[in-house]
């Protein structure tokens, strides 16, 4: 295997602490967050990135979470995911719904993604699968043209998520392989695999690393390196 | 038990796929062929030694005729189909094949011998260019891939009698990606092209950009990123026509001054395999689809 390919696999796999606002079973607190990423991709190359969060646990059956992000590649974002959740006799089920703009003025595009799904969460384990519909709009829009919005009507989505640790501890590592990120809902024969971490410092702070890959031509069963990043950064709940 | 489990569930999952004995699994996770980027290195290394094809044409408004995803194995007939009907055609200078040539290993000599039998118009018009697609690239194919067409990354012109020009530029997206080295190439291309005052510029490869029917199965698309900037990229230089197979159903995306086509795919058995011709004149590019069935 490539090198390369292999670091930034073992990179991923052994990334020590945390995650953005992923579901987070049992976190009942409000929570703001903040990251400093480095990225690189074959089209953009390396570039930064800053990225903002709220996770708001509105009640036991409700949760709502949104994400900010700003790239020195000029590929923003913008995400708001609406959890209802239901308890079950082990775990928890949720349905997530996600709205996500993503903004590329670099390339004179725009998406917007609606996604949908059910999941399921227990303390080692979440799952969530789900649909999706993605509006492509070009950049500036042209009130005249009848070509400017493409539709991408159905998408498949997913996210397995595997945990170290129960959710009680004070730190924990999960691996999760998944088409969507806080950021981008990808097509689904786009796979992403992600390392997250987290260490609560305290009953306030608590700090985060993650890392992910993103290969490219899975399913072209010609798999090779497509891109990969590393954030890190803190969170506070209130 | 258990053994039996497994035997049984191999058994259905071939039987419903045909295929499955051609999937390189391990490709899942790190494609045998070289990586684009030594891809386009060694398409380089051919068009330096060997220049960009230069075709006249005998009229300005010349036919092309496109195929793509013949994805050959044990038979051939649509692809023969195809060779009979662009080599008959006095008014195309050329054909263009948008990769997926063979299903997977060992069927290239069978996929490219129509090619030597077939004979030429009289006006000896029977030149084909290709690209790679990823089922010419599974299995470590890239060097049988090479060795029979020699290069995926090229443009070639077409010269009409009044003295226009039209430009094809080839691009291989064979793992779903340009890669920085084959990017920085067509962006030069472009911009080397934004001078030369071509009538029409086309650009051919193999993966499509969009997922807007729910004709995809399991292909993949290149990233969201790379779509984009790919396509900002073509509109810019003003390229007119993207052409591209992979997805096997017919799709036409209007992008304002550039239309991309999603080509049927030619393979048999598929349910309605066709092909396409576009006929460049002066206005503008017109294209219509001949269904084989």
């Amino acid at each position: 295997m490539n090198k390369r390919i292999t670091l930034l696999i073992l990179m991923a796999m052994t990334a020590t602490l945390p995650m953005s606002a992923q579901v987070q079973y049992g976190t009942n607190q409000y929570a703001v967050r903040m990251n400093v990423g480095y990225n690189h991709n074959t089209t953009y190359g390396s570039h930064a990135g800053f990225d903002f969060g709220a996770f708001m646990p509105i009640n036991q059956h409700f949760e709502m979470q949104a994400d900010l992000r700003f790239t020195t590649a000029k590929n923003h974002a913008l995400g708001v995911q609406l959890r209802p959740k239901f308890a079950v006799p082990v775990g928890e089920m949720f349905v997530e719904g996600r709205l996500q703009a993503n903004f590329y003025p670099r390339d004179g595009f725009n998406d917007m993604t609606q996604a949908i799904g059910i999941g399921y969460r227990m303390e080692y384990v979440s799952v969530l699968f789900g649909m999706s519909t993605r509006l492509i709009i070009e950049s500036p829009y042209d009130w005249h043209a009848n070509s400017n919005i493409i539709v991408e009507p159905f998408n498949f989505c997913y996210r397995i998520e595997a945990f170290v640790r129960p959710t009680t501890s004070p730190w924990n590592i999960s691996l999760c392989i998944s088409n969507m990120t806080d950021y981008q809902i990808e097509r689904v024969w786009q796979p992403i695999f992600m390392a997250n971490g987290r260490y609560n410092i305290d009953e306030h702070w608590q700090v985060n690393l993650s890392a992910l890959c993103k290969p490219t031509g899975m399913f072209h069963l010609n798999a090779k390196y497509y891109a990969a990043e590393v954030r890190a950064g803190f969170a506070y709940a209130f | 038990m258990k053994k039996t489990i497994i035997a049984i569930s191999a058994l259905i999952l071939c039987a419903c796929n045909p295929d499955t004995w051609n999937l390189d699994v391990t490709g899942m996770f790190s494609g045998s062929s070289p990586g684009i980027n030594q891809r386009v290195e060694d398409s380089f290394r051919y068009n330096d030694e060997h220049g960009y094809p230069v075709i006249n044409a005998t009229s300005e408004n010349y036919k092309v005729y496109i195929a793509t995803d013949t994805h050959v194995d044990f038979t051939r007939d649509n692809w023969e189909r195809f060779i009979n009907d662009y080599r008959a055609d006095t008014n195309c200078p050329l054909a263009i094949h948008l990769g997926d040539l063979v299903n997977a290993q060992n069927h290239w000599d069978y996929m490219k011998r129509p090619l030597d039998s077939i004979p030429a118009n009289p006006l000896k018009h029977d030149t084909l260019l290709v690209v790679v697609g990823n089922h010419d690239l599974y299995f470590n194919q890239w060097k049988e891939y090479l060795l029979r067409w020699k290069t995926a990354t090229y443009y070639a012109i077409v010269k009409t009698p009044a003295g226009k020009q039209d430009l094809y530029i080839f691009i291989d997206t064979g793992e779903g990606i340009l890669g920085e080295r084959q990017t920085e190439w067509l962006k030069q291309t472009l911009t080397w092209a934004d001078g030369q005052g071509f009538r029409h510029i086309a650009v051919s490869t193999h993966t499509n950009l969009f997922k807007r029917d729910s004709s995809q199965e399991n292909s993949s698309n290149m990233p969201l990123e790379e779509t984009y900037a790919l396509i900002h990229l073509l509109k810019m230089h003003n390229v007119k026509m993207f052409w591209c197979g992979h997805d096997h159903s017919r799709e036409i995306t209007n992008l304002g001054t550039m239309m991309a086509i999603t080509v049927d795919a030619l393979k048999d058995p598929e349910a309605h395999p066709a092909y396409m011709i576009a006929t460049m004149s002066d206005e503008d590019i017109h294209y219509r689809f001949v269904d084989l069935k």
